[in-house]
């Protein structure tokens, strides 16, 4: 049990510090995200529009800036998240292959990577809900906190995902720019007349915005749209799963009788005199099929 | 065993067995497939046709630096120290004391220098102290004290009951090999010179 936990929060401490250690997101998060909630605050008009939410099925009145702020934010912390967790896993998916052939669990390395994206996901949401109240004061800010939150997990996973696929870093960060942009640009009502076609329910977001608007304007709480986004979350997080345990697999087959590889234990001298032959039952195959 | 990218076959027909105690070089000219040869050997990679069977652990030090810029050398140590399960670090202590880059445990490994992020590579290789070790051009980015060093350790390797093969496109220092095969359209062929 102790190597179980020695294996998760070593895994996990090293990911946090892989991730805090990306300068360019840190000033993303740092900059980013209060210049973009702010111009779209400031820039777009104050005046109060109607628009219905799907979510609670209320009409109501809202500033065009409130709700365009409510956008940036989604915006931006789906960029940062989906930026943060595709630059790891394109830098990292051969070093984690290489741990994993060295014996590493890849379900300590998958859980170490997700409990690093829901906190990465948890203090970036967290920041942009506090900007967000700098300018007006939502009228349920854990509810847009918690949007924020399960956004940003889901374009962390989507990340992976491009990370694991896709051959060059400007695709990765294009791929995820363009799903951003067309995932929250069509869902704006304020920017978008077609906000309110039922294609839109599809969208990656579709879930935390409704969550989120609702936390703007009403006083309903909709866990249910929390849990639209979840699902989300866990579709991408399974295609990140399969593409992670790909990239990351052996071709080599442990053998009858004796699965178990012979743990060392690293304190005899390279030098000293081994063994030179050894029981057939600690051999690996590899069979082509 | 056989091996195809497609309709481009590398190995055609390779059967190798490396025998306990021995050190083994294999040659070829570049795009011969030693690295595809390594990469199977080692499971990166699938054969389209054949078996490998490891007598035990085995380390594996692939041609190109597999390491986290992020991390710091002794992070790296640390990171394999649990993937191996090992007790403690004395096997690494000794190959970076050979290798002579044991001053910089607490470097990021981003800001090290070519020659000594590939003696972390080999490192992470060989400090579980395996019975096999898969050497894909491990000197590489060497100075000459160091290359002079690390063929000393292979050696001692070797004479410790270790099978050591190294891999190159380049056949220097064929006379302190066991045995030198070279692969030459997919084809391993002993060199008869070296083997004797």
């Amino acid at each position: 049990m102790r190597g179980h936990l020695n294996w998760f929060t070593t895994a996990t401490r090293f990911a946090l510090i892989e991730h805090s250690r990306n300068r360019f997101a840190l000033v993303l998060v740092a900059l980013f995200i209060p210049l973009w909630t702010s111009l779209a605050y400031l820039a777009m008009p104050d005046t109060p529009a109607h628009m219905r939410l799907r979510a609670t099925g209320e009409t109501l009145a809202v500033r065009g800036n409130e709700l365009t702020e409510i956008s940036g934010a989604l915006n931006a912390v789906t960029l940062i998240t989906g930026f943060m967790m595709f630059a790891a896993t394109f830098s990292g998916s051969r070093f984690d292959h290489r741990l994993a052939m060295a014996g590493y669990p890849r379900t300590h390395l998958v859980l170490a990577k997700v409990t690093a994206l829901a906190l990465v996901s948890a203090v970036v949401a967290a920041y942009a809900t506090a900007v967000t109240c700098l300018a007006w004061t939502p009228r349920q800010p854990l509810l847009l906190a918690a949007a924020l939150f399960c956004a940003g997990l889901t374009y962390g996973a989507l990340g992976v995902g491009f990370g694991s696929v896709l051959r060059r870093e400007v695709e990765g960060m294009f791929a995820i720019v363009m799903t951003s942009i067309i995932d929250l640009a069509l869902q704006n009502p304020i920017l978008s007349s077609g906000a309110d076609n039922p294609i839109i329910s599809y969208l990656p977001t579709y879930g935390a915005m409704q969550a989120a608007t609702a936390a703007g304007f009403s006083a309903s709480p909709v866990p249910a749209y929390l849990g639209i986004q979840l699902t989300w979350f866990a579709v991408a997080a399974l295609i990140a799963l399969v593409s992670f345990h790909r990239s990351t697999r052996s071709t080599l087959l442990v053998t009858a009788p004796n699965p178990k590889r012979e743990p060392g234990s690293g304190g005899s001298s390279l030098l000293s005199p081994r063994r030179a032959d050894v029981s057939p039952a600690s051999a690996t195959d590899t069979t082509a099929p | 065993m056989r091996h195809a990218y497609r309709r481009r076959v590398v190995l055609r027909g390779i059967d190798l067995r490396l025998r306990p105690g021995t050190l083994c070089g294999i040659v070829g000219e570049n795009g011969a497939g030693k690295s595809t040869l390594l990469k199977i050997l080692s499971g990166e990679l699938r054969p389209t046709r054949g078996t490998v069977r490891h007598s035990g652990p085995f380390g594996y030090c692939p041609q190109h630096v597999v390491l986290n810029d992020t991390l710091t050398v002794r992070q790296h140590l640390e990171f394999f120290q649990r993937a191996y399960r090992l007790a403690e670090l004395r096997c690494a202590e000794e190959v970076m004391a050979v290798l002579g880059f044991t001053g910089y445990a607490d470097e990021r490994v981003g800001v090290l220098s070519g020659g000594t992020r590939q003696k972390l590579n080999v490192t992470l290789a060989l400090m579980h102290d395996p019975r096999v070790l898969l050497l894909d051009e491990p000197y590489q980015g060497f100075d000459w004290d160091t290359y002079q060093r690390f063929w000393d350790l292979a050696a001692r390797l070797r004479d410790a009951g270790r099978s050591v093969l190294i891999v190159s496109h380049l056949a220097y220092d064929t006379e302190r090999l066991d045995e030198l095969w070279r692969l030459d359209g997919g084809l391993l062929r002993l060199d008869e010179a070296v083997s004797a």
